[in-house]
């Protein structure tokens, strides 16, 4: 998909709109501002007389789409805006009465201008009560920084990693990285996340650069445990060229110990354990820092990969009122959407959906996620500017994305009257490629007001928004008992992890798989990775060596 | 009488309400389209239908039972030429109490061993607040922020290692 900078295009206008900005500015803007009515829904209308009926000043007709002409203010219907271009020459751009949309009566059809759209904008923001709590102006400090930061710190390092090829079962042709991990009686939920966490280019860049180094952790802490020191073993062993699978045994031992009520023999979720992990990564490599609430600083390597802000924001109604607040996040939980019937064409949410007719959709989710959200008429918060409880919108949006972004399919549901959950089965169709645009809160915000081109906060991030996907941990069978799988993605080609077996399978069989947690990355992660691993080793003949891997390998 | 007449205006009047309405709304739907086309803020439609297109045929051929190159079994063997038995055979040493434990068994053997686990907590303490404890869902998580409002109990569980589809139903939980 092509991206553009900013995320819209600013369209040429006709000749006719280019001649009114020649001749007069923004002075009919500016005008136009205090005959424009704004709603808390984003609508823009333009209301100049407001106890009357608009009416076209030729044949009196009311129905329809009428147009304000920007230089006499007189309004026509769609019939006569073009003969009134004609009679009264200059007269070519009006206003859509009920929209706020320029119209060219020459060419009879609307058109666009920044300018424009910034006074319909502006009037928006001078009609809403101001934001009280003040979050709203807070400028936040550019990515720049962060996003290169990671980058260039792993790579300028050039730590070269010593790797030995001594396993000559190493079979040269298979990428590293690959590599069985054992069952050690209902873990495979931990496997799945582990093989997934393998392949993310932030985490294997950070341990395989020795950035953990388990020396230096040891003489620094008394602390024994150390769940990162423990990942470093992992990522070692599986990097190493030896593919007998591993047994992670001593992790286990260590996330247990760490973990008090997650640590039993029975089966889990592999979510909760993803989330456990970045926890205990964070409590021993975070701590050591300014204890910031807001992890967007946090340098522990679990935050610097997964960590992002999430904005939330519940609007008033009644009066317009938004009150924004920012949450860090380090994945995203998505719930299903089961609107799309691709045979009738329609929405099917009246009728009980029959899962085979519907079609999840990835895509689907994250509108789902992003909609504006009406909460009823029992959740009525209250406002600060009306001073009491009213209805509202809620609406989520990215304020920043993460370098891997995980996203978690809440596979399940409960029915509070059967007092019991059941998992859903529904597939879920998912890209490779992701572009995040339209769930960036500058897309969502621009969006409420109709998608005027103007530049709301976030748009000057230059975050990369196109993601692809490396990992993929799905799960079979039921709620209370089934098994995890993890599918990668390396160098183009997709890989089953399940516990110590390692095949290749046909993108088709990911495509066509039931996934529960879908690991995404930035695409110039995801390129760099692919071209890392190319430079692979191969055994020379004779006994062991060792070869010099650059760079982050 | 003037009743129906009344009843047949109010009723016209209504139909060219609704109709002006409906008419509006269209209007909005085009127009709200006109724009994000013009500025290039619209999807790319073809690359989702290919999507689209490329996962039905992709699940209607892994659902072909002519097409099970995608072995369930186990006893398969991997990318290095590789065989493993269902349940991991390796031995090591277990990090707590030193003995040597299979592979496959260690999670049961450690749970044991460390004194976590249901029964062991449960033989700890008996009171009603451990057990509530147990089935407690409070994330130990200080940087995830639950936002949505689903409740905790959301977990999906997985089995021991088996033929791909056999539910292996150990150490389930009651729900809560």
């Amino acid at each position: 998909m092509s991206k553009q900078n900013p995320s819209y295009t600013n369209p040429k206008p006709c000749k006719h709109l280019a001649d009114y900005k020649l001749r007069h500015g923004l002075t009919g803007f500016k005008t136009l501002q205090n005959c424009l009515k704004t709603t808390p829904y984003g609508r823009t209308s333009v209301s100049k007389h407001k106890s009357e009926t608009p009416r076209c000043s030729l044949c009196f007709g009311y129905q329809g789409r009428l147009y304000f002409c920007l230089i006499c203010s007189s309004i026509t219907c769609s019939s006569h805006a073009n003969g009134h271009s004609q009679s009264h020459h200059g007269h070519e751009i009006s206003v859509d009465v009920e929209r706020a949309e320029l119209y060219c009566c020459v060419c009879r059809d609307q058109v666009y201008d920044p300018d424009f759209d910034r006074a319909v904008v502006s009037k928006h923001f001078m009609d809403m009560p101001s934001n009280v709590n003040g979050v709203e102006g807070v400028v936040e400090e550019s990515n720049k920084r962060r996003r290169l930061g990671l980058g260039l710190e792993l790579e300028s390092k050039r730590s070269k990693r010593l790797i030995s090829m001594a396993d000559r079962r190493a079979k040269s042709i298979f990428p590293l990285g690959l590599r069985g991990l054992n069952n050690l009686g209902n873990t495979c939920f931990m496997n799945s996340v582990l093989q997934a966490l393998f392949h993310a280019p932030p985490l294997r860049n950070y341990f395989l650069s020795d950035r953990h180094n388990r020396q230096s952790c040891r003489k620094r802490s008394s602390d024994r445990l150390c769940l990162p020191c423990d990942i470093d073993v992992i990522f070692s062993a599986v990097f190493s060229g030896d593919r007998t699978p591993y047994s992670p045994a001593r992790f286990l031992y260590s996330w247990w110990q760490h973990s008090e009520n997650l640590a039993s023999y029975e089966q889990q979720d592999a979510h909760e354990f993803f989330i456990s992990m970045l926890d205990q990564i964070h409590e021993k490599e975070g701590k050591s820092q300014n204890k910031d609430k807001d992890n967007r600083d946090c340098q522990c390597i679990a935050h610097k990969a997964f960590s992002g802000l999430l904005r939330s924001d519940v609007t008033c109604t009644t009066c317009g009122f938004t009150s924004t607040t920012y949450d860090p996040c380090v994945d995203i939980s998505l719930n299903l959407d089961m609107s799309f019937c691709p045979s009738t064409g329609m929405t099917n949410r009246t009728t009980k959906p029959n899962e085979n007719a519907i079609i999840s959709t990835l895509l689907g989710c994250l509108d789902l996620f992003t909609r504006p959200e009406k909460l009823g008429p029992d959740q009525k918060l209250y406002c600060q500017n009306c001073q009491e409880r009213r209805n509202s919108l809620k609406q989520m949006s990215i304020r920043r994305l993460p370098i891997v972004l995980c996203l978690h399919i809440k596979r399940f549901e409960h029915s509070t009257i059967r007092k019991m959950s059941r998992k859903i089965d529904q597939y879920l169709q998912f890209p490779f490629s992701l572009d995040m645009t339209p769930y960036l809160s500058s897309s969502i915000v621009r969006n409420r007001f109709g998608n005027r081109i103007f530049a709301f906060e976030g748009d000057e991030s230059e975050t990369c928004t196109e993601f692809e996907v490396f990992a993929l941990v799905t799960h079979s069978g039921m709620l209370e008992s089934g098994h995890y799988v993890t599918y990668v993605r390396v160098r183009n080609q997709w890989y089953k992890c399940d516990d110590a077996w390692i095949t290749e399978v046909d993108e088709g069989v990911v495509r066509a798989s039931q996934c529960y947690l879908m690991y995404y990355v930035q695409k110039g992660f995801y390129y760099k990775a692919s071209e890392d691993l190319s430079c692979l080793p191969m055994s020379p003949p004779g006994g062991e060596s060792y070869l010099p891997i650059a760079g982050c390998c | 009488m003037s009743a129906p007449n009344e009843d047949t205006m109010s009723s016209q009047l209504s139909s060219h309400f609704f109709g002006d309405l409906l008419d509006s709304i269209i209007v909005d739907v085009a127009s709200e389209c006109h724009r994000i086309a013009r500025l290039g803020l619209d999807r790319n439609l073809e690359e989702e239908e290919e999507e689209l297109r490329l996962s039905t045929q992709a699940r209607v051929r892994v659902a072909d039972p002519s097409n099970s190159g995608e072995a369930n079994s186990k006893y398969v063997v991997d990318i290095f030429g590789q065989s493993h038995p269902p349940i991991a055979s390796e031995i090591f040493e277990c990090m707590n109490c030193g003995r040597s434990i299979m592979a496959g068994r260690f999670a049961p053997h450690l749970e044991k061993c460390m004194g976590k686990g249901r029964k062991a907590r449960l033989k700890a303490t008996r009171s009603s607040t451990a057990a509530q404890n147990r089935y407690s869902r409070g994330s130990p998580v200080s940087s995830y922020s639950p936002y949505s409002n689903s409740t905790s109990t959301s977990r999906l569980s997985n089995g021991t290692p088996g033929v791909g589809g056999e539910e292996y139903s150990n150490g389930t939980f009651e729900e809560p």
